[in-house]
């Protein structure tokens, strides 16, 4: 369980933030996996997460999305409405969606009905599917309407009656961040979700996240608040850099003797800046941030190169 | 090359061979016992076959009853009711022990044990403990194939990706959504199949059942007529059960690909 005596900065919800982590640890026995991880992320970013093999990436995205809950420190989730107070991470949820490298879709469904499964799910319940027809009937027909033009959103049209085996691994992924993306969560989560697609594929699907990036600054230009804020797990910097706006990252690899722990405390954030920001139909040239991808290798990867851990909240996101 | 695939008229004039070969292999052995004894009923030849079949669907004036109709009604009463049952039970106690780790500490060493015992072995304990008729052929079926089944079904969801059950809570599913609308349909495919499988071992219980207790039924009707060497009738009742089983197999296989069509090509 969650330590809910970490220190809050708030008590209601900042439509502007969409997730928090505070002094978030976790170990597994005596093997120490994060330390102090703090990190406040941005409703509208599109936050990258890089690091070594074994730092804790993946235990981090768990801890958010609620499956594997930190030893100590919290996650709250913020909601868009300043009302709703911030909601601590207490097991997975609909405020959080997520999409996997593998295992992305229920392979009983059709895309159609993946899709739509979580407004189903979410908006009505066992006991209406079961005895009240009339209703179910109606709201289904309103799921499949919505899911079906999400599908048309991600260019999936023509498949939406396809299973996933009968699909390729670009469009189970595309339907995957369909399936989320309909369900409007605060955040979304991707955990190395182009990890096992070849590389035209892989960047067909970055540049529609690029595409989704484009419509939150869009919203923001007209003074609304962004619908998308994403973290993406990746092990291919060029891949976290090019759909990013902010890079984390996650290293075992930094100077935890300067802090005077006796023994290793686990990975911590080492780096945190932002990347250039690219738009879905211009060239992908990844030669623009060679500089940038330089500087990860040097201080995330490097086992040699130790560096003091990033400051809490010491990210400021630059005006685009 | 091992493995290497034939054409389809091919594989259909090998299937319709292999039939013919046995057929005439039948005749073969009828007609050399009868060349030995030509009152024999041990091996009937095609004439005393069809008499059999008559003597089966005719009705019985003296005892106002028409064997097959009667038998077949028993006998598949008992068989479906039995088979339900197990199916349920299986499911239901294969899901909780998949879905629960303290159901599954709890029933899993008993199920494991109970599916190794046959059921055929038990049956004088059945006989005390719910007596004769019909909570009798019901207790044999569900004993010797509930077992099996649920460690199937708890198997199965046990295979259950993580990955999809958190993706579930994700898109708001409640616990018993997920076990309704994510887990059921992830294994309802292998619960056919388990179905499938099991058919023959129902049938297998449910015929030794009915050869010692029954009063109607294929089991009796084969060990009455066996005992009067009639087997002009006892061998038109195993081709009808062979023939039972390979529909029920066909049928089940075909709603498995109507409503799981995912399945064969993931397996």
């Amino acid at each position: 369980m969650p330590n809910t005596d970490a220190p809050m900065k708030t008590v209601a919800s900042q439509p502007h933030i969409a997730l928090e982590c505070r002094s978030l640890s976790h170990w597994f026995g005596s093997k120490r996996v994060l330390h102090d991880i703090h990190l406040t992320i941005q409703r509208g970013q599109f936050v990258s997460l890089v690091g070594p093999s074994g730092c804790g990436k993946s235990t981090l995205l768990r801890a958010i999305v609620g499956t594997h809950l930190p030893n100590d420190g919290v996650v709250q989730v913020h909601a868009k409405e300043s009302s709703i107070p911030p909601s601590p991470v207490q097991g997975p949820g609909r405020d959080r969606g997520i999409v996997y490298q593998h295992y992305s879709l229920f392979p009983f469904l059709n895309a159609l009905e993946n899709v739509a499964i979580g407004l189903k799910l979410d908006q009505t319940t066992l006991a209406d599917r079961l005895f009240r027809w009339v209703h179910w009937k109606r709201s289904r027909k309103g799921h499949l309407e919505e899911a079906a033009a999400m599908l048309e959103r991600v260019k999936l049209k023509d498949a939406m009656h396809l299973y996933p085996h009968e699909m390729s691994g670009g469009m189970r992924q595309r339907v995957a961040i369909a399936q989320a993306l309909v369900m409007k969560p605060e955040i979304i989560l991707l955990d190395e979700p182009f990890g096992a697609l070849d590389e035209a594929t892989r960047e067909e699907l970055q540049k529609a996240l690029l595409e989704l990036y484009e419509e939150n600054q869009q919203a923001k230009a007209a003074g609304q608040l962004p619908d998308y804020t994403l973290i993406i797990v990746t092990h291919e910097l060029n891949e976290a850099i090019y759909v990013g706006d902010r890079l984390i990252g996650l290293s075992q690899y930094w100077d935890w003797k300067a802090e005077g722990h006796s023994a290793h405390p686990g990975a911590s954030i080492v780096y945190d800046q932002p990347t250039p920001i690219f738009e879905p139909h211009s060239v992908r040239d990844f030669e623009i941030f060679e500089h940038q991808r330089a500087a990860v290798r040097q201080e995330v990867f490097h086992p040699n190169h130790l560096q003091p851990r990033i400051a809490p909240d010491s990210y400021t996101h630059p005006e685009k | 090359m091992i493995r290497r695939p034939i054409a389809s008229t091919i594989r259909i004039i090998l299937g319709l061979l292999s039939v013919a070969l046995m057929l005439a292999g039948y005749s073969w052995l009828s007609y050399r016992q009868h060349q030995k004894n030509p009152k024999d009923t041990t091996i009937p030849n095609w004439s005393q076959l069809s008499e059999g079949v008559q003597r089966s669907i005719q009705w019985n004036e003296r005892l106002e009853d028409r064997w097959l109709t009667d038998d077949a009604m028993a006998t598949l009463t008992r068989l479906f009711a039995g088979l339900g049952l197990a199916v349920v039970g299986s499911c239901v106690l294969g899901i909780a022990m998949g879905c629960s780790q303290s159901v599954e500490a709890f029933l899993a060493p008993p199920l494991s044990f109970l599916a190794k015992v046959p059921a055929t072995a038990v049956i004088a304990v059945f006989m005390a403990l719910v007596g004769l008729g019909m909570k009798m052929y019901l207790t044999m079926i569900v004993f010797g194939i509930l077992p099996s089944m649920a460690i199937t079904v708890y198997q199965s969801v046990k295979a259950f990706p993580d990955e999809l059950q958190y993706k579930a809570y994700t898109l708001g599913a409640s616990h018993m959504e997920v076990v309704c609308n994510v887990i059921f349909p992830y294994v309802l495919p292998k619960l056919l199949e388990a179905t499938r499988l099991m058919i023959g071992p129902a049938m297998v219980y449910l015929i030794a059942a009915e050869m010692l207790f029954g009063d109607v039924g294929f089991g009796y009707r084969i060990r009455i007529q066996s005992k009067l060497l009639n087997m002009g009738v006892v061998y038109p009742y195993l081709a009808l059960l062979a023939g039972f089983g390979f529909l029920m197999d066909s049928l089940l296989k075909t709603l498995q690909k109507k409503i799981s069509p995912w399945f064969d090509a993931q397996h």
